[in-house]
C-alpha cells in the first residue's frame, strides 16, 4: 500500500522475519523494533455497526450475537436493506359501530418496509407486514432449535465447571499432602459442600450434576425421511429456490424456498487496538467514536523509520550494472544520519540485560504467571533471495527533519554529488548502482536488498526508573523488487 | 514506482486563483452551484451536475477523465429532492467513474469504471477498487477497502491512509504540468 | 445520414447531445447532456416519460437481415437509462418501466419486457428474452423476479423538466419535420 494502487516494490524486514511494505508495519518505541500484524496482539476496543455507526458495549454485543439491532442485510444479495416509507390507508374496521368513531384514523398513515436497492428484494416479498415505526420492531423469528441449544450450553457449562472444580480439588490435594498442618476443614469438621457454600461456589451435587445427569445426547437414526416422489420429475424453478450462500446466511433456518428468506441482522464491526507482545505497550489505539479516523496512539513504522521508495530503475540484465534511483524520506521530527550497508553487515544484536529496577523485575516475575506462550512472538530469520547486489556508498548521509511548511518552497537542491541526485526538505534522491549475478535466468524475478543504519531519537518521556538513552542507532533491511531479469 | 509527470495542453485547461485546474472540455452544469476548494483537477469529459444540487469538493481532489459527479435524488411523498453532494479533501476519482454519493469523506480513493450508487456515504479513509459497483445507500466505513459488484469489504486499509492519500494527491497535483512546448 | 428528429411537446432535450437519424422523442421525456442516440439501422421511437442520463448510448444497429422498410426500435414509456448505459438493438421493442442502471450494456437480440432492472455494470450479450419484472444484478448476473413493477419516476421528471431549462440550452419541441440540426457539441463549454 505504500504506492497506494501499485504493487509493493519495497518491502521491509520485520523483526519477526516477515517481509512487509512499510505501511503495514509498526514501530515499538519501547523495544525500538519494527513489528508487523503477525507479531503483535490484536485487541477489540469497541463494537459498532458499520451502517448506522452506533456504538455497542461488548456485553450487549455478545448478548445480541454481535449483530446490530436496527440494521439488516438483504437475505437475497446481502446488501444493506433500506427503510422505505409508504402511505397506507388504514383499513376501515369491520365493526360498524367503531366505524364512525375512528374517522380521524382514515388519514393515510406512514408505514415502513425494508427494501434492497441492489436486487430489489422487499420485506413485502415474503409477507412481512409493514411497520408503523421507521426503525426496529421487525418480527424476530424464534430459532427452532433454541431449547436444544440452551440445553447443550447448560451441559457444557456444567462440564466446564466440574472440570475446573476437579482441577482445584487436585491442587488442593497436592497441597495437603505436602503440608503437615491441619487444614481448616479437618479442624472444624466443615464439609466440602459447606466450604463451597461459604465461598459462594455452586454446590457440587445439585446444580451442575443435574444438568449433566438430565442431559440426553443426540441419537443418530437409521430412519431417514424419504424424498418426495416427484423430486426427479418436478420442474425446477430456479427463481424460487435459494442459493447456498443465501441458506448459509441464516444457519438456524436454512430456507430452501425464496419465500422464506428473512432479513438478516447486520454484523457488527470492531475497532481494534494493537499491542506489542514483548513490552505490552500499545502500538495503535483508535479513538472511541466509530466515525473518527484519528488515533490516540499511532506508532507506525511510516512515522518512525526512513522510507525507501523506488523512483525508477533500468532493466536488470544478468552480469551487468544497472542504475537505480531511490528516494529516502525522513518522517521524524529530528535530523537523521543514514548509512547504507549490505544486509549481512548489520552488527548482531547483543542481548545486554539492562539494569532493571526491582519493580520491573517483580513485574516480570508476575508476568510469568500468565501463559507466556500466547504472547511470545516467534522470530525467525527472514527468507529472501536477492539476485542483485547494491553498491552501497561509503559515508553517512544527513536527512533533515520533516517540515510541513517546506512544501511551499519548491526549489530542489541539486547536489553536485554523483550519488545524491537532489535534496528537498526531508527527502533525498540517491543514484545507486546494482550489479546483477551473471547466472540470473531470463524472466526470473529481480530483486536486491540493502540495510540502512539510521539514527533515531526517542521522544518517549524517560521513565524515572530506567536509565534512558535518547539517541539510538537502529538498523533495518529493505528488499527492492526490480521487476524481471532481462537477458 | 514514483508518479511520473502528466502533461496537459496549456490552452485546454483553465487555472483559477486558488489553483484549480479545470479542463475546458468538461460539462460543468450550473457552475454557480459548484465549489472547488482549491488545487482541484477536473480533467476532460468529466461532468459535474451542479444544476441538480450543490456540489462541493475539498482541497486536492482529482476528478479524472470521463467521470460523472451527480448529486443523488430522493423521493418523498410530495416530490423529489436532489441532495447536495459533498466531497472532502484529498479525494481521487478514477476515469469513467460515476459518483452518485451523498457524502464522500476525505482521503478517499475511488478507482476507475466504478459506479457509486445513489445516496451512498463514503466515510473518511476508504478505497473502492476499479470496476466496482456500490449499490445505492451503501455506507462504506473508514479504513475499508471495497471491491466487486456488488462491492463488498475485502480488506482493511493501513492506519497511515490519510498520509498516503495526502501524499498521492499532492504529488499528482505537482506532477500535473502544462506542456512546455511553444 | 439523414437527420429527422421529432420532439413532441413537453420533451426536454439538451442541445449537448448527439442525435442522428430518424428519432422521435415523446412528450415528458428528459434527455440529459452528452447522450448519444443513433438511428442508423432504422427509426428510434422513444415514448413518453423516459429519463436518459449522461453518456447513455442508444443505437439502432444496422443488420443484414433487416426488413425493408426497417422496423423501428420502440422504447416504451417510463424507462430510465442511467449514466453511461448502452443499448444496441436492431430488433426492437423495449417494454415499459424498465431501469437500465449505470454502465449496463444490452446487446443485440435481447428482448426486454416491462418492469425489468438491468443492474449496474451488467452486460447482456447473448440472445435472450427478459420476462416482466426481471431483476439482474451483480458481476455474476444473478436473476430474480421482483414482486412489483419498478415505481415510476414521474416526480423526478417533474423536477427535471422544471429545473433543466434554467441551466441548459434545450432543443425546441418540434412535432414537425425538422431540418438537419447543426451538431452542437462545440458550442458547449461554459465557463
Amino acid at each position: 500500500m505504500a504506492y497506494l494502487t501499485q504493487l509493493d516494490y519495497v518491502k521491509y524486514i520485520c523483526s519477526c522475519g516477515q517481509l512487509k511494505p512499510i505501511t503495514s508495519l509498526y514501530f515499538c518505541r519501547h523495544c525500538l523494533k519494527i513489528r508487523c500484524g503477525f507479531c503483535i496482539c490484536h485487541e477489540v476496543d469497541s463494537h459498532y455497526c458499520a451502517n448506522c455507526l452506533e456504538n455497542m458495549p461488548s456485553s450487549e454485543a455478545r448478548l445480541k450475537k454481535n449483530r446490530c439491532s436496527s440494521c439488516f442485510d438483504c437475505p437475497s444479495c446481502f446488501h444493506t436493506l433500506s427503510t422505505r416509507a409508504t402511505l397506507a390507508q388504514p383499513r376501515q374496521p369491520v365493526d360498524p359501530a367503531g366505524g364512525d368513531t375512528k374517522v380521524e384514523n382514515k388519514q393515510p398513515k406512514k408505514m415502513y418496509y425494508l427494501s434492497c436497492f441492489n436486487c430489489r428484494w422487499t420485506s413485502r416479498d415474503v409477507g412481512i407486514p409493514d411497520q408503523p415505526v421507521a426503525s426496529g420492531g421487525w418480527p424476530e423469528r424464534a430459532n427452532p432449535f433454541a431449547t436444544r441449544i440452551n440445553q447443550l450450553l447448560d451441559y457444557y457449562k456444567a462440564i466446564a465447571l466440574q472440570e475446573k472444580q476437579e482441577k482445584l480439588e487436585r491442587e488442593r490435594k497436592k497441597f495437603s499432602i505436602r503440608g503437615k498442618y491441619i487444614t481448616l476443614t479437618d479442624k472444624t469438621g466443615l464439609t466440602g459442600a459447606m466450604a463451597r457454600n461459604i465461598a459462594g461456589l455452586p454446590s457440587n451435587e445439585a446444580g451442575s450434576s443435574s444438568a449433566i445427569a438430565n442431559f440426553v445426547a443426540s441419537q443418530a437414526s437409521e430412519e431417514v425421511e424419504q424424498l418426495p416422489d416427484d423430486i426427479y420429475t418436478k420442474e425446477v424453478n430456479l427463481k424460487q429456490i435459494t442459493s447456498m450462500p443465501q441458506r448459509l446466511a441464516s444457519p438456524e433456518w436454512q430456507p430452501a424456498s425464496v419465500a422464506r428468506l428473512h432479513p438478516v441482522a447486520k454484523l457488527l464491526s470492531v475497532k481494534r487496538s494493537q499491542r506489542c507482545r514483548a513490552c505490552d505497550h500499545n502500538l495503535t489505539k483508535p479513538e472511541y467514536n466509530p466515525g473518527s479516523i484519528k488515533f490516540k496512539i499511532e506508532l507506525l513504522a511510516y512515522y518512525h523509520v526512513p522510507e525507501v521508495k523506488i523512483i525508477s530503475h533500468e532493466p536488470v540484465k544478468p552480469g551487468e550494472k544497472t542504475a537505480l534511483l531511490v528516494k529516502l524520506t525522513n518522517p521524524t521530527g529530528h535530523e537523521m544520519q543514514l548509512r547504507l550497508l549490505q544486509p549481512e553487515d548489520i552488527p548482531p544484536v547483543e542481548d545486554r540485560e539492562e539494569p532493571r529496577s526491582i519493580e520491573k523485575s517483580l513485574e516480570r516475575s508476575l508476568n510469568l504467571e500468565k501463559d507466556a506462550s500466547a504472547c511470545r512472538a516467534i522470530e525467525r530469520p527472514p527468507s529472501y533471495a536477492a539476485s542483485s547486489v547494491v553498491a552501497t556508498p561509503v559515508g553517512a548521509l544527513t536527512l533533515a527533519q520533516r517540515d510541513d511548511a517546506a512544501e511551499y518552497d519548491d526549489d530542489t537542491q541539486h547536489d553536485a554529488d554523483h550519488i545524491i541526485l537532489w535534496r528537498k526538505s526531508n527527502k533525498l534522491a540517491l543514484r545507486l548502482e546494482v550489479t546483477t549475478d551473471a547466472s540470473a535466468a531470463d524472466g526470473a524475478p529481480a530483486s536486491t536488498a540493502f540495510a540502512i543504519e539510521y539514527s533515531y531519537r526517542n521522544t518517549v518521556p524517560p521513565s524515572s526508573t530506567a536509565a534512558h538513552h535518547r539517541d539510538h542507532t537502529l538498523y533495518t533491511t529493505v528488499l527492492l523488487d526490480l521487476g524481471k531479469v532481462h537477458a | 514506482m514514483e508518479l511520473q509527470d502528466t502533461y496537459y495542453n496549456k490552452s485546454e485547461y483553465v487555472e483559477t486563483a486558488s489553483g484549480n485546474k479545470v479542463s475546458r472540455q468538461t460539462v460543468l452544469c450550473g457552475s454557480q452551484n459548484i465549489v472547488l476548494h482549491g488545487k482541484v483537477i477536473v480533467q476532460s469529459d468529466a461532468i459535474i451536475r451542479g444544476d441538480l444540487a450543490n456540489v462541493k469538493t475539498g482541497r486536492f481532489c482529482i476528478i479524472s477523465k470521463g467521470s460523472v459527479i451527480r448529486p443523488p435524488f430522493k423521493k418523498f411523498s410530495k416530490g423529489v429532492a436532489f441532495f447536495p453532494l459533498q466531497m472532502g479533501d484529498h479525494v481521487f476519482v478514477g476515469e469513467n467513474t460515476v459518483v452518485n454519493a451523498a457524502v464522500v469523506g476525505s482521503y478517499v480513493y475511488i478507482g476507475k469504471n466504478v459506479v457509486i450508487g445513489r445516496r451512498c456515504v463514503l466515510k473518511d479513509c476508504c478505497m473502492i477498487e476499479d470496476n466496482s459497483v456500490l449499490p445505492a445507500e451503501t455506507v462504506v466505513p473508514s479504513f475499508a477497502r471495497y471491491s466487486g459488484s456488488p462491492a463488498r469489504l475485502v480488506t482493511a486499509l493501513p492506519e497511515a491512509m490519510p498520509d498516503l492519500m495526502t501524499e498521492f494527491t499532492k504529488s499528482y497535483y505537482q506532477h500535473f504540468l502544462p506542456t512546455t512546448v511553444n | 445520414m439523414s437527420y429527422n428528429i421529432k420532439i413532441q411537446p413537453g420533451g426536454t432535450v439538451c442541445e449537448d447531445c448527439t442525435l442522428e437519424g430518424d428519432i422521435t422523442i415523446g412528450g415528458g421525456t428528459v434527455i440529459h447532456p452528452r447522450v448519444t442516440i443513433i438511428a442508423e439501422g432504422g427509426p428510434i421511437i422513444i415514448a413518453e416519460y423516459c429519463i436518459i442520463e449522461e453518456y447513455s448510448t442508444i443505437i439502432h444497429k444496422k443488420s443484414d437481415k433487416q426488413e425493408n422498410p426497417p422496423k423501428p426500435l420502440f422504447i416504451g414509456a417510463h424507462n430510465v437509462f442511467e449514466v453511461g448505459c448502452k443499448l444496441e438493438s436492431p430488433c426492437g421493442h423495449v417494454g415499459e418501466s424498465n431501469v437500465f442502471e449505470c454502465k449496463s450494456f444490452v446487446g443485440v437480440d435481447v428482448k426486454i419486457g416491462s418492469g425489468c432492472v438491468i443492474g449496474a455494470a451488467c452486460q447482456l450479450t447473448a440472445p435472450q428474452t427478459l420476462v416482466d419484472n426481471t431483476v439482474i444484478w451483480g458481476s455474476e448476473h444473478h436473476i430474480r423476479e421482483a414482486l412489483e413493477k419498478q415505481p415510476s419516476q414521474l416526480l423526478q421528471l417533474d423536477f427535471l423538466s422544471k429545473v433543466m431549462p434554467n441551466y441548459h440550452r434545450l432543443r425546441k419541441p418540434n412535432v414537425h419535420k425538422r431540418q438537419p440540426s447543426r451538431q452542437s457539441q462545440e458550442s458547449s463549454p461554459k465557463p
